[in-house]
């Protein structure tokens, strides 16, 4: 994923500390990380980086290369796994202007690449479940 | 609790890589081995005295640093005559956290008065909201009466956005700054920060995120 020296996702933090031991339960105790380290775990662990994986960030980059982002804009993309234009808006500079309609087909490979974190869990369960239902023929509500 | 600014000992080299929030920069630096350490393997001994000199410590432009990510070389081992410590030079990587202009980053609210908010990432406490980076038009709420904090409320299409420590708030770095020691602090002023990231809550999809969601 590092296609610049030294740079590093949300993610890569998370899973470093991960391997070295850090977890939520009682074996913080013996676990050979500081507590500045544990901090930085449990704020890491209440973002996007908790449910995503090496594959669907590798994924993610190589989609997003038809948009023209910044590195920056990407790798922002993916720590804060926007689930909505007006959540696109602040990390891309100029959005409006460099993205135009552009920018749905981006929020909607966000939310097929990037895992849903347990906090949309329940925004994101409702889309399925109208995909599901406009599969099966039935007359839906447009949400 | 605020970190050391300057660290002990030599000032170590750096090669950094790219801006980013979190990023490895590698750091050449020298260092004495306390002869009480002399038993332990020489790695351990070393990830640990590197770990008490700069985990949770800032180095000005380079960020906070985090973890010791890796061990590169270490070279030395010799013991300087009428000193039980050895001597060695380390080349190694850090995890740092520095956040970049223009990053959107989630945090919690940690307080609010007059001046603005203050930010926080658990780990990572010195984020300051000016007033004027606030969403306009604002309106302040002290607590009560003249006191100095309160909440602050967002007002748009006639309807009231408060910002409360209710849930998670974006904002985008406006700037980082690594103001530098004061020579004297008096008993009752606030603790020195070493590395302040200023943010801003003006613009679509920042502030509170049940705002936009």
């Amino acid at each position: 994923v590092k296609a610049n020296d030294g740079v590093l996702t949300n993610f890569e933090v998370l899973n470093f500390l991960r391997s070295r031991g850090a977890g939520k339960d009682l074996t913080r105790v013996i676990a050979p990380i500081a507590p500045s380290e544990f901090k930085v775990y449990d704020y890491l662990e209440q973002t996007a980086a908790c449910s995503q994986t090496r594959e669907s960030i590798i994924s993610f980059v190589g989609k997003s290369k038809q948009y023209k982002l910044a590195e920056a804009e990407i790798l922002n993309l993916i720590n804060i796994r926007p689930s909505s234009v007006v959540e696109i808006d602040p990390i891309v500079e100029e959005c409006d202007k460099r993205m135009g309609e552009g920018v749905e087909e981006l929020v909607e490979m966000v939310l097929q690449v990037l895992p849903t974190p347990p906090s949309q869990m329940q925004s994101d369960d409702q889309v399925e479940f109208n995909k599901d239902d406009v599969q099966d023929g039935q007359e839906v509500e447009a949400s | 609790v605020p970190t050391l600014h300057t660290l002990p000992g030599s000032a170590p080299e750096i090669t950094e890589g790219y801006i980013q929030m979190f990023y490895l920069s590698k750091i050449e630096h020298t260092l004495r081995l306390p002869p009480h350490l002399l038993n332990l393997p020489v790695n351990q001994a070393i990830k640990g005295e590197l770990e008490g000199l700069f985990l949770d410590k800032v180095i000005a432009d380079l960020g906070l640093c985090i973890s010791i990510y890796d061990i590169h070389s270490i070279d030395g081992g010799f013991i300087t005559p009428g000193d039980g410590a050895s001597t060695y030079t380390v080349m190694f990587r850090m995890i740092m956290f520095r956040p970049f202009v223009g990053e959107v980053i989630a945090a919690k609210l940690k307080e609010s008065d007059r001046e603005g908010l203050k930010l926080s990432l658990g780990f990572f406490d010195d984020i300051h909201v000016p007033e004027h980076l606030l969403p306009m038009p604002k309106q302040f709420e002290p607590e009560s009466g003249n006191s100095n904090q309160g909440r602050w409320i967002w007002e748009f299409n006639g309807d009231n956005y408060p910002i409360d420590a209710v849930d998670e708030i974006r904002f985008r770095v406006h700037h980082v700054t690594y103001p530098s020691l004061p020579v004297e602090q008096e008993k009752a002023s606030k603790p020195f920060a070493p590395m302040i990231v200023t943010g801003s809550l003006d613009a679509d999809g920042l502030g509170p995120i049940s705002w936009w969601v």
